[in-house]
């Protein structure tokens, strides 16, 4: 058999070690699911081209590996389009290659060719389009060490199907040069800055963003939290870099966050921001954000440093880097008055709200994951279920929680349980979600059946998109409008029709009927877990309000 | 978000890999960050494989720090610099088209030459004016003819070459 562009890329994916790659074939892809036939990658077809960026992007997430998608020429390729934004709003590794038209037709509208370069790119870090079969295999070199260095994110490659069949030669190994990895400069000065200011501080506190989980810096981290004697919240992004169950944790931060994590930032006077680029989500006004205090901040992207808020000691380098260099410099401290402080704020805060401010759901969540063991992954999709998920699951371990933070994608949980559970198949994954996000890829129960990927599906349906409902309840002055979904859509029989089992409960009533039957079942399984819909979120900020303005009821 | 303030006129030099797709990607940092791009102009360097785009933005003054991170960010760009001081040349060419109207055929002729500028064609009512300067000149040169009636402007944008013998061939 003859040597085409499509066996390159199957030998670069080899290089770069990647056996999963999801995707969906079209006729411009299919010089390369050709040959996929006979290779060492295993290809999971997916029903939906969103789904199979999601499915990458939860892939990536719950490895640290870089996700590999592949779509066709048109609709294909921008059905990829969401989950390409998701994956780059979170800077999740990824490698999108899409199929498209050949060479000879770019440019006459030829049937479904789109420019998918000029689509995708305010959300790619990069993108290719291949005119020379003799450069693929560089380029393909070059989109995976692009994908997973600097500040990780999604790179597409656009291979016209000519350019996959074209006759050539294997490609010589060889390492792709990249010229992003040396633009950070290491300043040992200014962290030996941050490191002093750190030390003369009497109220600091660490936030840990996103970037930590992406250049795999937990134990770094976790050195200096107790060296340091230093509390920490963390960003969404950032949840599970430490053991959330931690006596020095603050909780989440931002406008959905704990009361005491805003609380605490508010009244320290250092901030030592690890991985995060300070988003509205976590600052709420920004104007009003730690007032009191100094800000260091330290991230592999000079763009996220100094964005949106002033930082009074930025470190541009690589985090790890970054932390061996600052620990040996940083006093080990004993336990201060700041830390009593915190205890006693805790307590305050506990004593004056009797749950989660999550209600049931979040006290549903909760039992969920005592019923399940402790290497398991969770997927949150995005509305009230995320936000009940982020604040009541403990995040053991650093890639336990995958969510979509940036972009808030609903549908995202469902194909990105799927990628988690083939990436990690040692783990128990759960996905949970709520109705509204359910109905964005449930077609995706087809992949599930198919494959026989044991996931435990946990829908959560309060008949409502809740979220928005609690914006028109609080905020709207209760003018409900287009939040209704409805009840008669019979979840478990749609679970069933699609070959996965299920039941229904009422969360209620007997919620742990329901959860023993999830966790006794061997392969997928859905539970239809119902809940008020005005079982929402509190505290919550306000929109245009700082983070110590939280609201804890409709009256406030 | 559209910038507000608008403070002064910037001069950036941007080194780029000669490739199709590079200047799309470089305005669409500059839209993206709601900067309006008031002059631009492209052209291959000594070295063929690299072009230098050079632009002008009026802007905020901290918008050169931050358009040089965007843009240091795309794999296609190899330098970024701030080219708005006095150590540059900064030379524009500009053509004017001006209708003469009788009586003012001398005191166009005398500002030609005093301009220094050059009649590119002429019909008896309307010339084609052709002048390359400084900023400042060429702003002077059209606020001046635009007393007797410009018709049409066409200028090619600002090109600038550091006074002094580079450091590092491109």
């Amino acid at each position: 058999m003859e040597t085409i562009g499509a066996d390159i890329i199957i030998q670069v994916l080899r290089e770069e070690e990647v056996d999963v790659i999801f995707g969906y074939p079209g006729a411009n892809t299919l010089p390369l699911h050709d040959r996929l036939i006979n290779s060492q990658v295993c290809h999971y077809l997916m029903r939906h081209e969103q789904a199979v960026a999601h499915a990458a992007d939860g892939y990536a997430r719950a490895t640290g590996k870089v996700g590999v998608c592949i779509a066709t020429s048109g609709p294909g390729a921008t059905n990829l389009v969401t989950g390409i934004a998701t994956a780059f709003m979170d800077s999740t590794p990824m490698v999108a290659l899409t199929a498209q038209v050949s060479t000879s037709l770019l440019g006459h509208d030829a049937f479904q060719e789109t420019d998918i370069i000029g689509i995708t790119l305010p959300i790619t870090k990069h993108s290719y389009q291949v005119h020379d079969v003799n450069k693929l295999a560089a380029t393909v070199r070059q989109a995976f060490e692009l994908a997973k260095t600097g500040r990780p994110g999604p790179v597409l490659v656009d291979i016209p199907r000519d350019i996959l069949s074209s006759k050539c030669r294997l490609a010589e190994k060889q390492l792709a040069s990249s010229k992003i990895n040396n633009k950070a400069v290491e300043d040992h000065e200014q962290l030996e800055r941050i490191a002093k200011t750190l030390n003369q501080s009497e109220r600091p506190i660490l936030i840990i963003g996103g970037g930590v989980k992406l250049c795999n810096a937990f134990r770094l981290i976790r050195e200096l939290i107790e060296k340091a004697k230093i509390p920490f919240v963390t960003t969404m992004m950032g949840l599970g870099s430490v053991d959330s169950v931690n006596g020095y944790n603050l909780g989440l931060i931002g406008t959905h966050g704990n009361e005491l994590a805003n609380r605490m930032v508010h009244q320290c006077d250092f901030i030592l921001a690890v991985g995060t680029r300070f988003s509205d989500r976590s600052t709420a006004l920004i104007e009003e954000f730690a007032p009191l205090a100094k800000i260091a901040q330290i991230d592999i992207d000079p763009t996220s440093i100094g964005k949106s808020i002033k930082i009074n000691l930025p470190h541009v380098g690589d985090i790890r880097e970054a932390l061996m260099a600052l620990l040996p410099l940083v006093d080990e401290k004993e336990k201060s008055e700041w830390l009593q402080r915190i205890q006693a704020e805790r307590e305050a805060i506990d004593g004056k709200a009797a749950d989660t401010g999550c209600g049931q759901a979040g006290d549903f969540i909760r039992m969920v994951q005592e019923a399940m063991p402790v290497e398991t992954t969770v997927t949150a999709d995005v509305g009230l279920n995320q936000i009940w998920t982020v604040r009541t699951w403990q995040a053991r371990s650093p890639r336990s929680l995958i969510t979509s933070g940036g972009m808030g994608t609903m549908g995202f949980s469902l194909p990105a349980a799927i990628g988690a559970k083939v990436g990690t198949p040692e783990r128990t994954v759960v996905a949970i979600t709520g109705d509204g996000g359910f109905y964005m890829n449930i077609q995706e129960l087809a992949t599930i059946s198919y494959y026989n990927l044991p996931i435990k599906i946990v829908v959560i349906n309060n008949g409502h998109l809740g979220m928005i409902r609690q914006i028109q309840d609080l905020f709207y002055n209760a003018r409900f409008t287009t939040v209704d979904l409805g009840s008669k859509v019979d979840f478990v029989a749609v679970a069933r029709g699609f070959g996965i089992p299920g039941s229904r409960i009422a969360v209620a009533k007997d919620p742990m009927a329901g959860i023993d039957a999830m966790v006794r079942a061997d392969g997928p399984y859905l539970l239809e877990a119902v809940v008020d819909p005005e079982n929402y979120v509190y505290p919550i900020i306000p929109p245009g309000c700082s983070n110590i303005e939280m609201m804890y009821d409709r009256l406030d | 978000m559209l910038k507000k303030v608008r403070e002064q006129e910037q001069t950036i030099s941007i080194l780029v890999n000669n490739q199709p797709g590079v200047l799309s990607r470089v305005g669409g940092v500059f839209g993206r960050h709601g900067y309006n791009i008031k002059s631009l102009c492209v052209a291959e360097t000594t070295n063929p494989e690299v072009s230098r785009i050079t632009l002008t933005s009026e802007s905020d003054p901290d918008f050169t720090e931050k358009i040089k991170k965007q843009l240091d960010k795309l794999v296609d760009i190899i330098d970024v610099s701030d080219v708005s001081g006095q150590s540059y040349i900064q030379r524009e060419l500009m053509l004017i088209g001006v209708t003469v109207k009788e009586g003012a055929y001398l005191e166009i002729l005398r500002a030609i030459e005093l301009f220094g500028c050059r009649i590119v064609t002429m019909t008896p009512d309307y010339f084609i004016l052709e002048l390359t300067g400084q900023p400042d000149e060429t702003a002077a040169f059209l606020k001046f003819f635009q007393s007797f009636g410009v018709e049409e402007i066409n200028r090619t944008g600002l090109i600038v070459l550091q006074r002094t013998r580079p450091k590092r061939k491109v």
